[in-house]
């Protein structure tokens, strides 16, 4: 078969150096007009997170003046954000958050990775319908689970119990989870694995030694993300307990009888481990939630 | 009719049959490692989720069981219906058969030893309003006491020993007032009632389903112990006077933030995906709001419009306002609205914005280089190569969104107060905590999941036919 030349190069015509220099330019303007939309959209995301933050630290008195100086931070001072966390039930509602977090993210990730690993690595009966439940679930309107859960519970008499909570929490997160760790382990070609086995090792051997450590960081960002989501859950927190309120919780049943520094800080500090940990995980958005469109 | 050949012919299925263990265990394996997952979601997903239903059309109290004694083994006289008037024509009381905790009506009765006029000893059981206490243990306990004197001049001057705690028992004893009595146990009885209720049905039923009033012999069905299937509670949601509000606003704040949020996301997705100098960066800020409570971000927006927030320093910073507006009062509603809609599109466009992204990286570059070459502008790449590329994305997210915009709550709670702007979750918790109407606050979820399925069984439809039309 007979190779085709290309066609000539024709960089030199002063025609299409012409066109080029053209493209070039308005290249570049779309660059920097791509720019300052990215940057205007940061700003609009950053700013408001920005003042709450200087609202947080500053003097209550600042949070009540007006107008507010529109320079922030002036004067810096932890008294609002320690008013906050020395006000009644903060410090329960922080541990209890924590707690609740903690287990949800625990039991998710121990309930869900066995399920993740067979829906990426085995191909069974029931596999397509199994997926398509979890993503329906993940779908299910929260408020429609707490009322019914908030009945059960308290018949059983585990009402107004963090523990109760915790398992709410996982319910919820648990779709996603599993979601997840399917991703993140269909990223690992099985062939390492059979790599492994064809050398002498035993498949849980191989597993150990070659899969968890290239699905550790997934599966880390995947639980953080669960942190996350019962860290900020409110409806089912409200619905389920009663004098063990969560920090959301109990902040949102505040509301209207606090002050705005109370508010202020409180929303500031709620905040705080998105902040921190979106940081890390933002690689890992794409894998948790890219994959719902396939 | 299963082929046995067919699971080698599956090319699928290839992967694992690679180290093949014994066929059963390969079988069975995938099915054992789903099986804490589906238990759980069964036990905490699916079963609360019939619960929830039922709740919404039964109601477990509807109906009081009377029976003929004053035994639970009785046999039942008639059942009468929550909230009936009731006549008290006799009272009695029980020994409690379960441990119950909340305040029960009850009587005490004492099994008593008592002296006799004649010198022997009776035991017996006589109800504690008959006996004066002279002596306690170091507890409280009561451990001897003597026989009341009778205060009415009409009455027998004896009293009663029974051989059991209750009047209708055979009498043992009459014992003489003052007579010394050690105290053998007590017995706390809960009071049962003999009613007649309006429409003559006659039965005996434990106090602590009725409420007795002030005159001791009239009363009413506080709660049944049978229940019924009714409508009751889907008519009370709909006459509810927040109901139409609470509807109406959720679907309003859904038609104004949705589309907005949108098109924003697809122009923050575009951006991330031009794979700018600093877009890891731009892309956690861009989806920071991803990971922050409604309520959080309810704060946020509400420290920008309160009455001495940061929207009126600014305006009056720039010299527009002379004082600071009320954009957050009962007056202002268009304000409050305004001020979800801006919190709920900062605060859930990350998402539809990943979800976007996570499309466009299943774009081929090649793809997108063939327009460049034949010419096309940006604008035309994006017109005809992404967006309908990205369709299936969009309607992924289209779905999510949407659910999640038939719950927005804690934001409206935190920028209107939840009575001047009010949606259908802030009305599923105000039925549930503050009236503790549980079964209304059922009906109310139900309502929301019901929209929520219908939404996305449309939009599903609704991109279907499109398909189905492209084909034809």
């Amino acid at each position: 078969m007979a190779i085709q030349n290309p066609p000539p190069p024709a960089w030199d015509s002063p025609e299409v150096s012409a066109q080029h220099e053209k493209m070039r330019a308005k290249g570049a303007r779309g660059r920097i007009g791509t720019y300052v939309l990215a940057i205007g959209i940061a700003l609009w995301i950053i700013l408001p997170i920005f003042f709450l933050f200087s609202m947080a630290f500053t003097t209550q008195e600042t949070v009540r003046s007006y107008p507010k100086n529109i320079l922030p931070l002036v004067p810096f001072s932890t008294d609002t954000m320690q008013f906050f966390l020395q006000s009644d039930g903060v410090a329960e509602g922080l541990v209890n958050s924590i707690i609740v977090a903690v287990i949800t993210l625990v039991l998710s990730t121990v309930i869900a990775a066995p399920a993740g690993y067979a829906l990426s690595r085995f191909f069974f009966r029931g596999r397509d319908l199994f997926r398509l439940s979890i993503l329906a679930v993940r779908a299910f309107p929260i408020v429609v689970l707490s009322i019914p859960l908030a009945v059960l519970f308290l018949r059983a008499g585990l009402f107004d119990s963090i523990f109760s909570l915790a398992l709410m929490h996982t319910a919820l997160a648990l779709p996603t989870t599993i979601l997840v760790v399917a991703s993140v382990f269909a990223s690992v070609p099985y062939e390492l694995e059979e790599a492994g086995q064809v050398f002498g090792a035993s498949p849980l051997r191989a597993f150990r030694y070659i899969v968890l450590p290239l699905v550790a960081p997934g599966i880390a960002a995947s639980s953080v993300f669960t942190f996350v989501l019962s860290w900020n859950e409110v409806f089912a927190a409200s619905v389920l307990t009663l004098e063990n309120r969560t920090l959301p919780a109990l902040v949102l049943t505040q509301l209207s009888q606090s002050s705005d520094a109370y508010q202020f800080a409180g929303g500031f500090f709620l905040m705080v481990p998105s902040l921190i940990f979106m940081f890390f995980i933002r690689k890992y958005l794409f894998n948790m939630w890219g994959q719902v469109s396939k | 009719m299963t082929a046995p050949s067919k699971p080698q012919t599956d090319v699928e299925s290839a992967p694992t049959a690679v180290a093949p263990p014994p066929s059963w265990r390969r079988k069975a394996t995938p099915y054992l490692l789903i099986a804490p997952a589906l238990i759980y979601l069964a036990a905490f997903f699916a079963y609360p989720m019939v619960q929830g239903l039922i709740l919404a059309v039964y109601d477990d109290e509807a109906l009081l069981p009377l029976i003929a004694e004053p035994d639970i083994t009785s046999a039942q006289t008639g059942k009468i219906p929550q909230g009936t008037a009731i006549t008290i024509l006799a009272r009695q009381g029980n020994l409690l058969t379960e441990e119950l905790s909340s305040d029960l009506l009850i009587e005490v009765w004492f099994q008593v030893e008592v002296a006799q006029a004649d010198g022997s000893a009776v035991t017996g059981w006589t109800p504690e309003s008959r006996v004066r206490i002279r002596e306690e243990s170091a507890e409280g306990d009561p451990l001897a006491g003597t026989i009341r004197t009778k205060l009415s001049s009409t009455a027998d001057p004896l009293t009663d020993i029974y051989s059991e705690p209750n009047e209708r028992s055979d009498v043992l004893a009459q014992v003489e007032p003052r007579s010394a009595a050690r105290i053998v146990q007590t017995a706390e009885l809960e009071v049962w009632f003999q009613v007649r209720a309006e429409d003559g049905t006659e039965g005996w039923t434990p106090s602590r389903f009725v409420q007795v009033f002030g005159d001791e012999e009239t009363g009413r069905v506080d709660r049944g112990t049978a229940g019924e299937f009714t409508t009751r509670f889907i008519e009370k949601m709909r006459e509810d006077r927040f109901f139409g509000s609470a509807w109406r606003t959720t679907l309003l704040l859904m038609a104004l933030i949705l589309p907005l949020q949108f098109i924003l996301a697809i122009i923050m997705a575009l951006v991330i995906h031009a794979r700018l100098k600093f877009s890891s960066l731009f892309l956690y800020v861009f989806s920071v709001p991803m990971g922050m409570s409604d309520l959080a971000v309810g704060i946020l927006f509400f420290s920008i419009f309160t009455g001495n927030g940061l929207l009126n320093s600014v305006l009056d910073g720039l010299g527009i306002i002379d004082s600071p507006q009320a954009f957050l009062t009962a007056e202002s509603r268009n304000w409050i609205i305004f001020a979800i809609v801006l919190a709920e599109i900062w605060r859930a466009t990350s998402i539809v914005m990943v979800i976007v992204v996570s499309g466009l990286q299943a774009i081929p570059d090649e793809t997108l280089e063939a327009a460049e070459l034949f010419g096309a502008t940006y604008w035309q790449k994006v017109r005809h190569i992404m967006l309908p590329l990205l369709k299936p994305s969009l309607q992924v997210a289209l779905i999510l969104r949407t659910i999640l915009a038939f719950q927005v709550f804690a934001v409206v709670i935190a920028l209107g107060g939840g009575d001047v702007v009010t949606v259908l979750a802030n009305e599923t918790f105000r039925q549930y905590f503050a009236l503790r109407n549980t079964n209304v606050a059922s009906a109310y979820a139900v309502f929301i999941l019901l929209l929520s399925i219908g939404s996305a069984v449309f939009y599903l439809r609704a991109v279907r036919t499109q398909a189905e039309m492209a084909a034809s």
